[in-house]
């Protein structure tokens, strides 16, 4: 008899799983897999059926350029969110709980602080007459301000800042989960920390740096506002181009194409990412 | 005077206002298998990872064939360790973590594949170098943990409490393998245990640690049959403790007279008592005998329960004071009809029980 009611207990709770999601299953059909189909069928119909708005995109090579300018800066990004927020994905992983939950607390405010507020506020930092330039010029380290602004440089600077809580997070699941015994018997195995870091820790903390870089390479791919902020016109991303292709140049085809593009390259990265924890899964779950 | 292998001199190391090793000294010859037992907090933990370079001592020092170990790093320390954990690396199959201390020194790959080879075959797990640590049984992942703290010849083997997350049929089977592993490598080991069999087993001295300090060092025999301090013998082996009144001593044998009014005589202690001093004389339960011998003291009980263990029986008695003990005569075949009866003598030898301040 409980045998039985154990059993039944999935089956009664399945359909209200299906009903208790249906509101927002709808809201995403309706608003994402809906407006993407039109999306796909714009850009091989406007203004004419056909692939020429692909043609157009991959030809030119004005669009090649901000194509390449959009990998560039999602690859430095990354890497250098990588790289910042290794140690302190670290730090939070090795402290006690209670002092990591005010740092955690920290990383998290600055995540639900207003994006376009951050930026503005590094516009003010970065720019030629800014904090930084002004503190460096006064101290004598410079004469002249450094170009912070409306460049890579700038873009980068922001873009990181804004990544670091997705590198962090994911990161010091992973790092967590590595026994800090482990390195110190690497270091009696005659591993110096260097070593200890690049044979052990880092290895094992791949899952976490694949998970954490993926996420901030895709986000990095599609951002607009920091990159059309900082960035300035001669560093023009993906997504800032579509917006200009669509709001003042009114193609919506070609701006549907390059979209499509993104969504495409952002698809395969995502289906990379499942297949590298996949095969994570089967090796015993490093 | 030869330079003894290993010395560990006045060593103490404090957090706050805990003291968790006080002025510990011990000399420990080379190819010798030293045990620190103690309950947890004793600073045996903390002594072992003195000498391993993850804690810094307050003062002392640590010394290897007469050089100071302190200012060297751990990893250049060349010292071998195995952990309570299985620190294996997990990304690693057995066979790479056998061999990542010859690869971070740089060893050619001719030399570090026979070493592996051998090192699997010492803990005889030579099939297992293509597979990850995660395939392994806790027993398995130890074993080759051992092989990897052995790979690079280490001249001293630090374990620390290896065999504590092991379930007790597997201990004993590790427990061979690290004296068979002792025995034919002659490494040096010191073993940090709380398990007072494991340490009996596999030592060839014990260190008792209690409130961070060396209480007794010895053999095992030293340790149960000369227990400097009423701690050693209640650590070491089972023990009763009968309250006693010490009337005098001579020639190093006291008399003393014991809660129920009995005097027993031929009590052999190593310290001063004086007359009348409240004391407690520690009998090991297997030193009871139901029949009296030559010299033997006679004491009044009450058996409460009997039970039989083979080659033993276990009683347990209650003495005319109205104290329980613990009584584990031998068992022979005469005496099997007497077991059940109640109010009764039991007899043991006064030279074979201890004194010990109360």
């Amino acid at each position: 008899m409980s045998g039985n009611l154990l059993y039944r207990q999935p089956i009664l709770r399945r359909p209200d799983g299906v009903g208790g999601a249906l509101p927002a299953l709808t809201l995403i059909t309706l608003f994402f897999v809906v407006p993407v189909v039109a999306l796909l069928l714009r850009s091989v119909t406007e203004p004419v059926p056909g692939l020429q708005n692909y043609a157009i995109l991959f030809g030119d090579g004005t669009y090649a350029r901000v194509f390449f300018n959009t990998f560039l800066v999602a690859t430095v990004v990354t890497a250098v969110t990588v790289i910042v927020a290794f140690p302190v994905a670290w730090m939070l992983a090795i402290m006690p709980p209670a002092l990591g939950s005010i740092v955690f607390g920290i990383i998290i405010l600055s995540m639900w602080t207003n994006l376009l507020t951050r930026t503005y506020a590094w516009m003010v930092l970065l720019q030629r007459t800014g904090v930084i330039n002004r503190t460096l010029m006064d101290i004598g380290l410079i004469s002249e301000p450094l170009p912070l602004i409306n460049n890579l440089t700038g873009v980068t600077i922001g873009m990181v800042y804004i990544m670091l809580p997705f590198m962090i997070l994911p990161l010091v699941g992973t790092l967590r989960a590595i026994d800090p015994m482990t390195l110190r018997a690497a270091a009696l195995c005659g591993a110096s920390p260097f070593d200890a870091f690049r044979r052990i820790l880092l290895p094992l903390s791949l899952p976490g740096i694949a998970a954490g870089g993926l996420m901030v390479f895709v986000m990095s791919l599609g951002y607009f506002v920091t990159p059309t902020l900082l960035g300035g016109t001669s560093n023009m991303m993906l997504a800032a181009m579509i917006a200009q292709m669509i709001q003042s140049l009114l193609n919506w085809g070609l701006g549907s194409a390059a979209a499509f593009i993104l969504l495409l390259v952002t698809m395969a990265l995502y289906a990379l990412q499942l297949r590298l924890v996949g095969a994570k899964r089967m090796t015993g779950g490093i | 005077m030869t330079e003894p292998f290993l010395s560990i001199r006045d060593l103490r190391k404090t957090f706050g206002s805990f003291v968790a090793v006080h002025d510990v000294t011990i000399d420990i010859p080379k190819g010798e298998f030293l045990t620190f037992l103690g309950p947890s907090g004793s600073g045996k933990s903390t002594t072992l990872y003195a000498i391993a370079g993850f804690q810094h001592p307050t003062s002392g020092d640590v010394l290897l064939e007469g050089r100071s170990l302190l200012s060297v790093p751990s990893h250049k320390r060349n010292i071998g360790m195995v952990f309570q954990r299985y620190t294996l690396f997990q990304h690693l199959t057995v066979a790479e973590n056998v061999a990542f201390p010859l690869r971070v020194r740089r060893r050619p790959d001719a030399e570090v594949k026979r070493k592996v080879a051998e090192m699997l075959s010492l803990v005889r797990l030579e099939s297992f170098g293509g597979r990850y640590p995660g395939a392994l049984s806790g027993g398995q992942q130890q074993r080759v943990a051992l092989a990897r703290a052995l790979a690079y010849d280490p001249p001293i083997l630090l374990m620390d409490e290896p065999l504590s997350a092991l379930d007790k049929k597997l201990r004993e089977e590790i427990q061979a393998e690290i004296r068979r592993i002792h025995r034919e490598t002659g490494v040096t080991i010191l073993y940090v245990t709380h398990d007072q069999d494991e340490a009996l087993h596999l030592s060839d001295r014990i260190a008792l640690f209690r409130d961070g300090r060396i209480e007794q060092i010895g053999t095992g025999e030293d340790l149960y049959l000369r227990p400097a301090s009423e701690f050693v013998a209640s650590f070491i082996g089972n023990s009763n403790f009968l309250p006693a009144e010490h009337l005098e001593t001579v020639n190093g044998s006291a008399t003393i007279r014991l809660a129920d009014g009995s005097v027993v005589s031929g009590v052999r202690i190593d310290q001063d008592f004086s007359h009348g001093q409240k004391t407690r004389l520690m009998v090991r339960p297997e030193a009871f005998r139901l029949r009296p011998g030559p010299a033997t003291a006679g004491l009044a009980v009450d058996f409460i329960d009997t039970a039989f263990f083979g080659e033993r029986r276990r009683v347990i008695a209650r003495t005319a004071a109205g104290q329980e003990i613990d009584v584990r005569p031998t068992s022979d075949v005469a005496q099997a009809h007497e077991g059940s009866a109640s109010r009764r003598q039991i007899f043991f030898d006064p030279a074979a029980a201890f004194l010990f301040p109360a």
